[in-house]
C-alpha cells in the first residue's frame, strides 16, 4: 500500500469563498441544486448526492459580546475505521491504495446501509443512478498524479493535500502558532490516528470546540451498538414473554374463582 | 469428460496452490490505476486567462473532440499558482451550459414580452439604431467658453459598456469602433 494520502483543512485560513465547492461540482460534474436562504451565507445546508464539499458558515458569540465568524470547508473524512465501508454488504465501498474510501458505482446496489452508518452524514443516495455517492478525494485525479480539485482551487491554501504523516506534523505546528497568537481553543480534529475512528484522512484545524462546527465530539460507528442492542432486544423479548405468561395465568385463575 | 477421484484431487490441489501463490504476489494497485481513467488525459490543454476580473488568473482549458471538457487554474501562473476563485472555477459554464439562451431574444420598447428574432434581423436593427442615433445627436462643433466654435465631433447619445469576457483584441476593436463614432462614454465593467 502506498503512503496514505490525506487532506488537511485549516479553518483558520478559510475565507469562505467556496472555490472548493465550485471546483468540486465542476470536476465531478455534479450539477445544479437550488440554493436556499437560511439566514447565513451557507449554501447548501448539508451534504447531498450533488454536494461533496460544503463550506459551513458559523456564528459563535464571543465572551466580549462580538460574534466570531467561523468558516469551515467540510468534506468526507475518509475515516481509517469507516462506518460506510464496514456496513457495505456488496463490497462496493472499498479502501484504495492511498487509504481513501471510494464507492464503486458499478457494484453499489443502493441499499443505503452506508448512509445510516456514516457518523458525519456524508454519504448520500442518488435517486437517478440508484447508488450511494460521496466525495472520492477525486479518485481519478489522485490515481493519475493530480491533487483533488478542491485543494487545487483553494486560494488561501486552507485545504492542503499530501501525505498524511507530513500534514499532521504541519498541522501540529500550526496549532502551536495559533495558540501563541491567542486562539486558545485551536485544536486538531481527527489528526490523531490513535483517536476516534482510527483517525480521519481528512482532518481539520478548528478554532473552537467541534460541536460548534456541528461535528460530533467523539464520533462512534452505529455498528458498535449492535451487540448491546441485540442483548437488550433479547432481554426485552424475554421480559414480554414472562409478562404475557403471568398475565394469562392471572386471568385463568380469575375465571375459575 | 470423465474425471477420476485421483485426477480431481490432483487438479484441485494444484489450482488451490496456484491461487495461493498468485494471491501473495498479486498487487492490485496498478490494475486499479489503469482502471481509473482521467477524463482530461487525452485532451488538448490550452493556456488562457480567466475572463472575469482584472486579476487575470491563468487557466488551462482542456478540449477534446472540439468541445471544452474542463477548465482549471494554470499552476505556471506566477501570481496564482493554479488557484481560482469560485467564479473562475465555474468558467466552463460560459461554454457548456444548458441554461444559457441560444437564440436571439428581442423586447420592443414598452413591451413586457420577449420574442425570438433571427440573428440577421438583430444585426440590422443594431446597425440601424446606431446610425439613427448618431445622425440625430452628433455634435460636430461646440462653442467653448470664449464663444468660439470648436470642432468636437462628439456623440453623447450612446454609451458603451465593455465586458470583462471580451479579450484584448475584442477590446481593441470596440475602442476603435467607439472612437470612430465619437462615443465618449466608454466604460468597462471591471472599472465600475
Amino acid at each position: 500500500m502506498a503512503r496514505t494520502l490525506a487532506m488537511f483543512t485549516d479553518t483558520s485560513l478559510c475565507i469562505g469563498c467556496r472555490a472548493c465547492q465550485v471546483a468540486c461540482k465542476q470536476w465531478n460534474e455534479l450539477g445544479l441544486e437550488l440554493p436556499e436562504w437560511t439566514g447565513t451565507y451557507q449554501n447548501h445546508t448539508h451534504f447531498t448526492d450533488k454536494t461533496f464539499r460544503l463550506v459551513r458558515f458559523i456564528e459563535e458569540p464571543k465572551p466580549s459580546g462580538d460574534l466570531a465568524w467561523l468558516l469551515m470547508s467540510d468534506v468526507c473524512k475518509h475515516c481509517a475505521d469507516a462506518g460506510c465501508l464496514n456496513a457495505c454488504p456488496t463490497g462496493a465501498i472499498y479502501r484504495t491504495q492511498f487509504g481513501t474510501v471510494n464507492i464503486n458505482q458499478d457494484v453499489c446496489n443502493g441499499c443505503r446501509y452506508c448512509v445510516s452508518a456514516c457518523p458525519f452524514g456524508v454519504v448520500s443516495f442518488n435517486e437517478n443512478t440508484g447508488t450511494a455517492k460521496k466525495c472520492t478525494f477525486c479518485n481519478d485525479r489522485i490515481h493519475n498524479g493530480l491533487g483533488p480539485a478542491c485543494a487545487k482551487a483553494c486560494p488561501t491554501e486552507s485545504i492542503q493535500f499530501g501525505f498524511r504523516d507530513e500534514l499532521v506534523g504541519r498541522a501540529q505546528k500550526r496549532v502551536e502558532t495559533l495558540k501563541a497568537m491567542g486562539f486558545k481553543d485551536a485544536q486538531l480534529y481527527g489528526a490523531d490516528s490513535s483517536g476516534f475512528l482510527g483517525g480521519l484522512n481528512a482532518f481539520f484545524l478548528l478554532l473552537s470546540k467541534p460541536s460548534t462546527y456541528g461535528l460530533p465530539e467523539n464520533p462512534k460507528l452505529p455498528q458498535k451498538n449492535i451487540f448491546v442492542d441485540s442483548l437488550l432486544s433479547i432481554g426485552s423479548a424475554l421480559l414480554v414473554g414472562i409478562g404475557a405468561l403471568v398475565a394469562f395465568r392471572q386471568r385463568g385463575t380469575g375465571g375459575e374463582a | 469428460m470423465s474425471l477420476s477421484r485421483r485426477d480431481f484431487l490432483k487438479f484441485g490441489s494444484a489450482t488451490a496452490a496456484g491461487v495461493a501463490v498468485a494471491g501473495e504476489a498479486l498487487d492490485l494497485a496498478p490494475v486499479e490505476a489503469a482502471a481509473t481513467s482521467l477524463k482530461i488525459k487525452e485532451a488538448k490543454a490550452v493556456r488562457s486567462v480567466c475572463p472575469y476580473c482584472a486579476v487575470g488568473c491563468g487557466q488551462l482549458i482542456y478540449a477534446k473532440d472540439g468541445k471544452i471538457i474542463d477548465i482549471e487554474g494554470d499552476p505556471d501562473t506566477p501570481h496564482t499558482l493554479g488557484r481560482l476563485c469560485p467564479k473562475g472555477a465555474a468558467t466552463i459554464q460560459l461554454s457548456n451550459n444548458p441554461l444559457r439562451p441560444t437564440k436571439a431574444l428581442y423586447r420592443a420598447p414598452g413591451s413586457d414580452t420577449w420574442e425570438e428574432k433571427p440573428l440577421d434581423w438583430m444585426y440590422d436593427q443594431i446597425a440601424r439604431r446606431y446610425y439613427d442615433a448618431r445622425e440625430k445627436h452628433f455634435i460636430e462643433k461646440e462653442k467653448n467658453k470664449d464663444g468660439l466654435a470648436v470642432t468636437v465631433n462628439r456623440l453623447d447619445a450612446i454609451a458603451s459598456l465593455g465586458s470583462a469576457c471580451a479579450d484584448n483584441e475584442e477590446c481593441y476593436l470596440l475602442s476603435k469602433l467607439n472612437r470612430t463614432f465619437g462615443i465618449v462614454y466608454h466604460e468597462h465593467q471591471a472599472r465600475v
